[in-house]
């Protein structure tokens, strides 16, 4: 009974008009940047997160992950219609949805990329509702070490699907690590590496870092590519799927609903993995793997289903176990921490309203984005071609902004400005940003439980192989590594399609 | 630039990094097994990061020499140095003409040379000014300096 009272509470938050406000919002302004391919979700939700300090801590939380999964629908617009990926979880989207377009399928393309999103994003909300309150219970076994183990995995795996070299995203993550370390430390009070700088004291802020190296980098990268993208010219014609499409796409859709939901759940795991696994799955389960390539439609479904199932997936590790693990999640995270909501296994239990009020929230938002997206898709075609040297003087001004806003401190700009022209070099020089932004996040977390892990045990390291479920998760860390050296040449495939974004 | 030597000078770049963090921890109380400091989880993650940054030169040392794109520096460097004048223009002008003054320098150097009208670009620097204005002070009241 508990369970529908809270679903029934859930339902009762989001439908407060300013929650439904809110809520359209976040996924309209999602749906802009998944179409814009300037920014991406990361950087979007770190500049508006300082503009939501001011709402209750629910309706933040929606609006926040309304732009990210209203980024998950937008993306896929981009791919059909440009070829270009609006954001990185819709690359294999590019694939079949712009060969579809070619063939004048382009209408298609996009209906069976919404339905298939909205199916999965709803499918989705209910496993994450079923799942997270037994995960936060079983969580409570969850002691520092497990933790500590936790966030090993999670960050190994973030570095093993790398898409260029598993030594420079361990040292990016390293660096993230070392910076969390910066201001502070919780449990002594000493201060560490503010070399004597006031504003140093309380550590480096995430959202300037998230800023820089998703929002600034992102422009500074873009500077130099050719003005102007050709949007396909199309008549985009009937948007809804024929008969013979659903038969095609219904297999793939469900297939990568379950697979984006799973991928999304594993530490590390993320929307961009999701699609790939799905394409690759769908590829393989198909009669016709030839025509892959060629405009296949479970090429389109299959992903993009993928892709918004894992959202849902991403959140059951936030909520039911207090770690992020993806740069999304993690930002969600930072989000709830300001409002003063601990994230951890108790979260559910004393906050169900953000919970639940997020769950009954992503229902609507899903809705919604079949709606802002299926008949309104002119206007996203037309938003393609704002000319580029309007749209990046207006990210990097909101970016200024932005971290204007988080303190009213010119500092955070300047930490920002940093970060961006650190995540142009390290684009430039093949190393990635998420590990370094996770670890970033992760850093107090993981420092916390392995100075405590340690303490329980009187200095004595094999507490975290001697507890089984500690033991387990080092293990699969271990494992991850090994197979990154016997898989190595099967993963050029992906790193061939990655590296051209 | 080869593509080797920005292996070895990652390498010896984090490993500098590596360095100066492990340092750093060395000064703090590193504390015992028994009791960790304040330095010793940093002490830790740092060598790790010596280590990678190692295997990276080492990487770079013995990898043929390849061709890596050349660095667009030019218009990143512009920009960068747009916003830091922007930051010290903003005591001392305020917000609306700084901003004005950073989008008009953004916007003139992004546009293609073809559409280039002076009286264009200073319109649409205004305006941009004046909605960031409106709509982060007035409305959103962030106060600017």
């Amino acid at each position: 009974m508990e369970f529908f009272y809270n679903v029934l509470n859930g339902f009762q938050i989001t439908f407060q008009p300013i929650n439904i406000l809110y809520c359209f919002i976040g996924v309209f302004i999602g749906t802009l940047i998944g179409v814009l391919p300037g920014i991406g979700p990361s950087g979007t939700i770190s500049i508006l997160l300082p503009a939501t300090f001011s709402l209750s801590p629910v309706s933040s939380i929606i609006l926040l992950a309304g732009i990210y999964y209203g980024a998950m629908y937008g993306g896929s617009t981009t791919s059909i219609l440009v070829n270009v990926p609006g954001e990185a979880a819709s690359i294999v989207t590019c694939l079949d949805g712009y060969q579809m377009a070619r063939q004048g399928r382009a209408g298609p393309a996009l209906g069976i990329a919404a339905f298939g999103s909205f199916i999965a994003g709803t499918f989705s909300v209910i496993v994450l509702m079923f799942v997270s309150v037994p995960l936060a219970k079983f969580a409570l076994v969850f002691g520092p070490p497990e933790y500590t183990s936790l966030i090993v995995l999670g960050v190994t795996i973030l570095a093993y699907l790398a898409q260029k070299s598993l030594v420079k995203a361990l040292m990016t993550a390293s660096f993230g690590f070392l910076l969390s370390f910066v201001g502070l430390d919780t449990i002594t009070g000493k201060a560490r590496y503010t070399f004597g700088i006031p504003d140093l004291m309380d550590g480096v802020g995430v959202l300037p870092v998230v800023m820089g190296l998703f929002g600034v980098a992102e422009v500074l990268q873009n500077l130099d590519i050719p003005e102007g993208i050709s949007v396909f010219k199309t008549r985009l014609g009937n948007l809804l799927p024929n008969r013979k499409d659903w038969k095609d796409s219904w297999k793939p859709i469900t297939r990568g609903s379950i697979l984006g939901f799973v991928i999304g759940v594993i530490p590390g795991g993320s929307a961009v993995l999701a699609s790939f696994v799905s394409y690759a799955t769908e590829k393989r389960c198909s009669k016709h793997p030839e025509r892959f390539g060629h405009g296949a439609i479970e090429g389109v479904a299959g992903p993009e289903s993928a892709n918004n199932s894992a959202f849902g997936g991403g959140l059951v590790p936030l909520f039911g176990l207090g770690i992020p693990s993806s740069v999304v999640t993690a930002l969600l995270f930072a989000a709830l921490m300001i409002h003063g909501v601990q994230p951890g296994p108790f979260l559910i239990a004393e906050h169900p309203e953000v919970f639940w009020g997020l769950v009954a929230s992503m229902y609507l938002g899903n809705i919604l984005l079949l709606i802002i997206n299926l008949p309104l898709i002119g206007l996203w075609v037309k938003v393609l071609k704002i000319p580029q040297w309007l749209l990046l003087p207006l990210i990097l001004l909101f970016c200024i902004i932005g971290a204007y806003a988080i303190n009213n401190s010119l500092f955070d700009v300047g930490i920002m400005m940093l970060f961006g022209i650190i995540g142009y070099l390290m684009n430039k020089f093949g190393y990635e940003a998420a590990p370094l932004a996770l670890a970033f996040v992760l850093g107090p977390i993981f420092e916390k439980s392995m100075r405590q892990s340690l303490r329980l045990s009187g200095g004595d390291f094999s507490i975290f192989i001697t507890r089984p479920l500690s033991a387990a998760l080092l293990v699969m860390a271990g494992l991850v590594l090994l197979s990154y050296f016997f898989f190595k040449k099967q993963r050029g495939v992906l790193e061939g399609r990655g590296e051209a974004v | 630039m080869r593509g080797s030597h920005s292996e070895v000078i990652g390498g010896i770049f984090w490993g500098g990094v590596g360095i100066f963090f492990a340092l750093g921890a060395v000064r703090l109380k590193l504390g015992t097994f028994h009791s960790p400091g304040p330095g010793f989880i940093p002490l830790g993650i740092a060598l790790l990061l010596i280590l990678f940054s190692l295997f990276t030169f080492a990487k770079g040392l013995i990898s043929p020499a390849g061709q890596a794109g050349e660095i667009p520096w030019k218009r990143p460097a512009l920009v960068i140095g747009g916003v830091f004048l922007y930051g010290l223009l903003i005591t001392v002008v305020g917000f609306l003409p700084s901003t004005f003054i950073l989008m008009f320098i953004l916007f003139s150097l992004l546009i293609t040379i073809k559409k280039r009208k002076w009286l264009y670009v200073v319109l649409c620097a205004a305006a941009t000014a004046l909605g960031a204005w409106l709509v982060f002070s007035v409305f959103l009241r962030v106060p600017f300096p």
